[in-house]
């Protein structure tokens, strides 16, 4: 090989590596917040306190009621029920919208971080109760950590905000999975601290499959 | 001191992401697939295997209904946490879940006869499952974890949880002692703590 062969690969080395380390402390950077919100709600949700007790606030109010909202089913009968909310001047992720045919009266659960709204409308009269409850630090991460969920897939993502942070999860996902491939590129570089590192990640990987061959078998 | 901290929080730093990356690595896929629950991966239930047997057993006419329900499973060969289903005259009934398996036991009080519905998922399953294996709910305070393993489970989701806290506030501190990429690591961890802040309390 030439001499100046030598010296292109070498350029091109150190290039790459500069690239992984930006893409590794920037990207770190930006995902640290993100990393914390999952990871403290993590523990939160692995510990959970009893839910508080005792109704929220209540108010009544006339709503125009969508026309046939009985006879819809999925998104489009969230889509008539965010009409309602609308009215009321209530936003966030509808949980779900059920219908008490005899009792011709809608439910109607909506959540946001730290805020929980339960709507209750009276078909015939068109007279929709709202109780609002107010929810904490803990209950804003567990939204957060939650949303979207697989749960109701096929109307979840039906606020706005929901959509948005679905967004911000799933880039935290593909960050993290970036960092780490370039944390390990990274840590191969150093030769001193390879033996050290191919133990730890060796016994992490060896407590892992044993955690979870134990489990499922 | 500093340089003594800096030289430990860097090693600490990679020894800890290193023996975690597996760990993060679950978490992670996991939770993207709970997230898109339309892509093929996450349609596991489509593909469970289901199968139903009855089998006699000996029940005990007193004793906590923890007790009764291990001693069922141990007759039934059983492992896994359990979950307390809506009680109905005349029946024993609850569910025992492990990443991977659900089983739906219902003892018949009047012959003692069990019939179990047993539900297993493939390799995916365990996946979805496993993020969110804790044997807790929210909103039912009387769950309780009741086997060993979704003890050492629960454990380990903590464990992994303060491992990647500490990695982020780690990674800052070698950062700003680095000194290096200040105006673009600056903006990059502002942006991060926006967008959190944004959501957490501006939504």
């Amino acid at each position: 090989m030439l001499p100046g062969e030598t010296n292109n690969k070498r350029t091109l080395a150190r290039s790459v590596t500069a690239c992984m380390r930006d893409v590794h402390l920037l990207g770190g950077l930006f995902l640290g917040p993100l990393a914390i919100v999952f990871a403290l709600s993590a523990i939160l949700l692995n510990h959970p306190s009893p839910a508080p007790d005792g109704a929220g606030a209540k108010r009544s109010e006339a709503v125009r009621v969508p026309a046939g909202i009985e006879r819809l089913e999925g998104m489009e009968r969230v889509r008539a029920a965010r009409q309602i909310l609308d009215q009321l001047g209530l936003s966030g992720e509808i949980g779900f919208v059920g219908l008490n045919g005899r009792a011709r009266t809608l439910t109607i659960p909506v959540t946001r971080p730290g805020w929980e709204f339960t709507v209750r409308v009276d078909l015939e009269r068109g007279q929709a109760t709202v109780e609002t409850r107010r929810r904490g630090l803990a209950d804003r991460l567990h939204w957060l950590h939650k949303l979207p969920g697989p749960h109701l897939a096929n109307i979840r993502g039906n606020w706005i905000l929901t959509r948005l942070w679905r967004w911000f999860a799933d880039a935290t996902v593909y960050l993290l999975l970036a960092i780490s491939a370039t944390g390990v590129y990274l840590w191969a570089l150093a030769r001193a601290e390879r033996k050290a590192g191919l133990a730890l990640a060796g016994a992490g990987a060896v407590t892992l499959i044993g955690m979870v061959y134990a489990l499922a078998h | 001191m500093l340089s003594w901290i800096d030289r430990w929080n860097r090693k600490l730093h990679t020894y800890a992401g290193l023996y975690l990356l597996l760990f993060v690595w679950l978490f992670a896929v996991s939770g993207l697939l709970l997230n898109h629950s339309a892509w093929p991966a996450a349609q596991f239930w489509r593909e469970r295997r289901q199968e139903r047997f009855q089998r006699r057993v000996e029940l005990a006419a007193a004793g906590a209904p923890l007790e009764r329900a291990r001693d069922v499973m141990r007759q039934l060969g059983i492992d896994g946490e359990i979950e307390w289903l809506a009680p109905r005259p005349g029946r024993f009934e609850f569910r025992v879940t492990r990443p991977g398996r659900v089983a739906n036991i219902d003892v018949d009080l009047t012959n003692g006869v069990a019939i179990v519905e047993r539900t297993t998922v493939n390799a995916w399953g365990v996946l979805n499952m496993l993020h969110s294996f804790t044997g807790v709910r929210g909103g039912r305070p009387e769950a309780l974890r009741d086997w060993w393993l979704t003890m050492v489970w629960s454990g380990a989701v903590d464990a992994v949880s303060a491992g990647v806290i500490f990695l982020a506030l780690s990674g800052i501190w070698i950062w700003f002692r680095s000194g290096q990429r200040r105006a673009a690591g600056l903006a990059a961890l502002a942006a991060g703590v926006v967008a959190c802040a944004a959501f957490l309390f501006g939504a």
